[in-house]
């Protein structure tokens, strides 16, 4: 491939800029400020209908004429000619214009914008130059795109917009001078990247995202809500500007690698995904992102396929260009608009519709590429519903049928094994967390036993003797609420049919029925104390009155969910706890002896931290250290020494 | 032996098959292995995701932690560990050439229908309750015919072959004709072993396996490391005594681990620990035994890479579990950096390893630099980190029970450890997609070129 020169490489700014005007004058002028004049001229509603018909039918008729007519074959005069079209109708639009001659200057856009569409991507090469064509497109296509959205411009008067839109057309002018004479490198992979996209394809996808695009568009500019969150204010604009061109300058990059069997279906799911959002109010920020990714994804391509990447020769080109205009744009557009005018939504129906444009053809053509495959994979797949099916009908029903045994199926469907165990080592110290141990014999009784191998929490082999059924249900609600800094995910879905109830039962059933293990656990329970620089720690403490601000913390981490009267398991589950939690710091403690000594005490309440209340909601920390236990115990000495109605002696504010 | 092997098994050079053909079934069965690999890595990384933003489980419905775990735990056994080793069947029972090459796809086809089946049971909460033997229902039955569909077509190939040059002794008829016997045990015994009624032994000390279960279990992984070569390349000349000798210390252990018994026996008995020792002696053996083969020098990198594991794995594997070593990690990260270590590690590199001897000039896919040591030295970091929060685990159970900071920056680290591992994985699916595109235009050109080329 010969080298391009680096000044001929830039030969394309013509082509570039003549897209851009394009699409300024199509998008600004056509679009919107023509509509603007209209409404202020009056002309509104219904009578807005045969404006936008003449429009439509100037611009149909001259897309698909163009290319069939030989009067004036050579291009640069005819674009010459569209754009002075183009120029005079913004400028004549300007005039007090009644309903007839408001037809008029709506079919002279029509056929004029008909005429320039068409003839420019045809042979929109002579104004390109070399080097990345497919660049140059969406770089003229971004450009255009992010003129629109400078807010100085977009905000503009109508009258302001149809005049720079004109002069624009005029400017354009200089640019139709054809670069010619020279042999153009092209650097179009045309083969790879159109090469599984018939004509007719192509077509029927552009139409759909102008559909799309059309209907989308009406939607956000009629509805003051989704206007607000879409294009209203500068930054707003400046955003959109941004990524209409960062879009553009992708498609053109993605073109050039993948064509546009990766380019349309990205137009189409930036697109679905902006109608889908518009249906939902707080979905607008996210389709105003979409929405101009999509709509500048498809509009490079839809430059760039008839005059870059289209087989064929420049009059089959023509004709192509010629269809995809008169189809995909002017009727796709007048059909999207329809839409938005009369549902107000893009239905999700049309939106699943529109996608399977893009999936079927492909799906059809691997279908038939993989007939042998398929058809195996599909005949495996019956056969085994078969057998299945078969080997269900001879298995034997099991005649019980707990809550329990239903809770264990619901553990191993949600691969509760995957962060619990149910083994307690012997001589570990999971004997003390989470004893007592079951023998080898009682774990095989479950059909599989559910040992586990890795702990993300606690073992659950004892749960059942540990944790009552409201805490559990509380915790299965949300975990972190009871259980500080958990984070384990909600199973809250459960409890919207028997599951949840049924894994409550279950989990509360996990614990071994042998009484003489149980009363060696409590044994080992009862002769545990704090270690004693630990406990010396918390009696001198709790004496003293020292800086308690780790006791506080973990107070307020781990027990104010229940202890406090606005704790929200406390306020949550009110009328269910078998003793409504004491306040700590006041009410009298059933199982603190207040008589007793402070290290006694300090005693009752580090065994009440780490392993709870048999009988009552009052769960264990079993793995909470002996630091955090005594420092808390500590805490809680203080509270019930120096009442909050007294000041605190640490920190001398009031509690 | 091993000559006899090798004249059973080794795929005669000069055979007839056109250039284009000659790698496309193993390039097809290597990119399904591949994309289970991708698929089975991004879930590991979600799972990392989660465990430090838990918000995620929220986002994703009933689909949480618990069931996308055998997801990722499954996919990387089921998916990425067996279809290379498919994909070796495939060419050491030639069905990758020939009409029963034909065949071939649709068994890929099928076993991916039934990952993608089983993936789809275990998210909608269907599962057994057996680690790694997790199939239940429709697809406890769907892999297992899977298995028999690619037994069907390796039984075929054999028919087809038997007058070929890799039938044409009988020696090697009667080592095909076995291992397909063997093979059409499997499906047999995955479906009663996904019972869950059947549990193997448990070490009574730790809930875990005892030190019998665990010497079985390498001993049928040195049992696959000592057939591969056979079916892959050719050995040495005057290769014989390093080849006997690691079949005999193969015989020996194998006797040795009937002689443990199968009962509930703790890690703490000196016979446990002593006879899972003996795996020691594959340190030097495993590498002096695969020097005796020729290796295509596409290999080089990745044969290094899983020796190199290898040598890491087997005095780890046994260290950790050692009395007072494995009380320490049991159900903690360490243990979960070990089996990183295992499968990531180890035996990812074994099977890319064996994927590039397949692919021949093919295997360039799996050989850049980047990708190469983005894997080993993240796989590594992972292991260490782990390794090293398993340790405090061991000392403190809240460690991992509560979030704290350096439980989180340990787990924020492995999930940045993870996408790097994604990424490589990423980098060898787009490369072997290249490679399949290649091979198809190859295919519909002249023949002349090979993939390679087309590649660029």
């Amino acid at each position: 491939m010969p080298k391009s020169k680096p000044l001929a490489r830039w030969s394309g700014g013509r082509g570039v800029g003549l897209i851009a005007i394009t699409y300024v004058y199509f998008l600004i002028f056509a679009q919107f400020a023509f509509l603007k004049r209209l409404g202020a001229l009056g002309i509104e509603e219904t009578h807005l209908k045969p404006v936008m018909a003449a429009m439509a039918v100037g611009g149909i008729l001259m897309s698909l004429a163009a290319p069939r007519w030989s009067g004036i074959p050579a291009p640069g005069l005819r674009l010459r000619i569209a754009l002075l079209g183009c120029a005079g109708a913004a400028f004549l639009s300007l005039l007090p214009l009644t309903l007839f001659t408001s037809m008029a200057v709506a079919l002279l856009i029509g056929c004029s914008l008909g005429l320039l569409t068409v003839t420019l991507v045809t042979h929109l090469r002579l104004w390109l130059g070399e080097g990345d064509l497919l660049l140059k497109v969406g770089m003229g296509t971004g450009l255009g795109y992010l003129i629109c959205n400078v807010p100085v411009f977009f905000a503009s008067a109508a009258g302001v917009q149809a005049m720079v839109a004109g002069g624009l057309c005029l400017a354009g002018l200089l640019c139709t001078r054809e670069v010619a004479g020279r042999q153009w490198v092209e650097e179009v992979p045309t083969a790879r990247v159109t090469s599984s996209w018939s004509f007719w394809r192509v077509l029927i996808c552009f139409t759909a995202l102008v559909w799309l695009d059309s209907a989308a568009f009406f939607i956000i500019q009629n509805s003051p809500s989704l206007k607000a969150g879409t294009w209203q204010g500068t930054a707003h604009l400046w955003v959109n500007a941004s990524l209409h061109l960062t879009a553009a300058l992708g498609s053109a990059w993605l073109l050039r690698r993948r064509g546009l069997a990766w380019v349309l279906p990205l137009a189409y799911i930036a697109l679905a995904a902006a109608c889908l959002l518009l249906l939902r109010v707080d979905g607008v920020v996210l389709a105003s992102v979409f929405y101009p990714m999509g709509v500048s994804l498809y509009s490079v391509a839809l430059v760039a396929y008839p005059s870059l990447l289209a087989p064929g020769s420049v009059e089959q080109r023509g004709r192509q260009a010629g269809w995809i205009y008169a189809v995909a744009g002017w009727a796709g557009s007048a059909l999207g608009i329809g839409m938005g005018q009369h549902l107000g939504v893009v239905p999700p129906a049309f939106v699943v519709a529109a996608g399977l444009l893009f999936v079927v053809p492909g799906s059809l053509a691997f279908i038939s590429r993989r007939r042998l495959e398929i058809a195996v994979t599909i005949a495996i797949l019956l056969l085994s519903f078969g057998v299945d099916k078969l080997l269900d009908s001879r298995r034997v029903v099991q005649a019980s049928d707990s809550a329990v045994e239903r809770g264990r199926a619901v553990y191993v469907h949600e691969g509760c094994i995957h962060c619990h165990s149910q083994y307690v080592r012997p001589h570990t110290r999971d004997e003390l967390m989470w004893g007592p141990v079951q023998t080898v014999a009682e774990v095989r009784r479950g059909a599989p036993p559910l040992i586990g191998n890795r702990r993300q929490g606690p073992d659950l082999s004892e749960v059942g003797s540990r944790r009552s059924a409201l805490w559990l249900r509380a915790h299965f609600e949300n975990p972190a609420e009871v259980s500080h800094a958990s984070f384990m995910p909600s199973y809250s879905s459960l409890f919207q049919d028997r599951r949840g109830d049924d894994l409550v039962a279950y989990v509360q059933n996990l614990h071994a029925n042998d009484q003489t293990s149980h009363a060696a656990h409590a044994r080992e329970e009862e002769a545990w104390h704090l270690n004693p620089a630990e406990r010396a720690g918390a009696i001198g403490g709790a004496q003293e009155g020292d800086d308690s601000s780790q006791g506080h913390q973990l107070f307020q981490d781990n027990c104010v969910t229940c202890h406090e009267a606005n704790g929200s398991t406390r306020q949550r589950w009110a009328g269910s706890f078998r003793r409504v939690p004491p306040d700590l710091a006041k009410e009298t403690l059933m199982h603190v002896n207040p008589a007793s000594s402070s290290e006694e005490q300090v005693n009752q309440f580090a065994h009440i931290i780490k392993f709870g209340i048999a009988e009552t909601d009052m769960p264990g920390h079993e793995y909470m250290s002996d630091r955090d236990i005594s420092a808390l115990s500590r805490w809680l000495m203080q509270q019930r020494h120096y009442p909050p109605t007294q000041p605190n002696r640490s920190t001398g504010e009031s509690q | 032996m091993s000559q006899v092997l090798t004249e059973v098994l080794f795929i005669q050079e000069g055979e007839s098959v056109p250039p284009q053909d000659l790698h496309r079934v193993v390039a097809y069965a290597a990119w399904h292995s591949l994309a289970w690999l991708v698929f089975a890595n991004a879930v590991g990384v979600l799972l990392a995701l989660m465990l430090i933003f838990p918000a995620v489980n929220g986002w994703l419905g009933e689909w949480t932690y618990g069931r996308w775990m055998p997801v990722h735990m499954n996919l990387q056994l089921y998916g990425w560990c067996s279809l290379p080793l498919v994909a070796f069947l495939f060419k050491a029972y030639g069905a990758d050439r020939g009409a029963a090459a034909r065949w071939s796809r649709p068994a890929l086809w099928v076993w991916s229908a039934a990952l993608a089946v089983g993936s789809i049971s275990w998210l909608t909460g269907h599962a057994s309750g057996k680690l790694f033997l997790d199939w239940t229902g429709y697809a406890r039955v769907l892999f297992p015919l899977a298995l028999l569909f690619l037994w069907a077509v390796l039984g075929m190939a054999t028919v087809r072959g038997w007058r070929s040059q890799h039938f044409a002794t009988w020696p090697a008829r009667i080592t095909k004709i076995a291992g397909l016997a063997l093979l059409l045990l499997i499906p047999l015994l995955l479906y009663v072993a996904s019972n869950p009624a059947l549990y193997p032994p448990i070490n009574p000390d730790t809930g875990g396996p005892t030190g019998a279960s665990q010497l079985e279990s390498v001993l049928v992984i040195i049992a696959v490391l000592l057939l591969l070569p056979y079916g892959l390349t050719k050995s040495k000349n005057g290769s014989m005594r390093t080849g006997a000798l690691a079949w005999g210390v193969f015989v020996a252990e194998a006797l040795l681990c009937m002689a443990l018994g199968r009962g509930d026996i703790s890690h703490h008995r000196p016979t446990q620990y002593i006879s899972l020792g003996s795996l020691l002696v594959w340190l030097p053996l495993t590498p002096a035994y695969y020097s005796t083969f020729v290796w295509h020098e596409n290999t080089r990198r990745w044969r290094v890479a899983f020796l190199c594991w290898w040598c890491i794995l087997v005095p780890t594997g046994w260290c950790l579990f050692l009395p007072g070593v494995l009380d320490h990690f049991k159900f903690t990260d360490g243990l979960v950096a070990h089996s990183l270590l295992a499968m990531a590690g180890f035996v990812s590199s074994l099977l890319i390893f064996v994927l590039v001897q397949l692919l021949g000039e093919d295997g360039w896919i799996f050989n850049q630099r980047l990708s190469f040591y983005a894997w080993n030295a993240s796989v590594f970091a992972y292991v260490l980190v782990m390794l090293y929060a398993g340790w405090r685990e061991g000392n403190d159970a809240a460690f991992s029970l509560v979030p704290g900071l350096v439980r989180n920056v340990i787990y924020t680290t492995r999930l940045l450890l993870g996408v790097v591992i994604l990424a490589a994985s990423v980098e060898w699916l787009k490369d072997a997609t290249r490679l399949l595109r290649a091979n198809k235009q190859a295919a519909q050109g002249t023949g002349q070129s090979t993939a390679r080329e087309v590649v660029g």
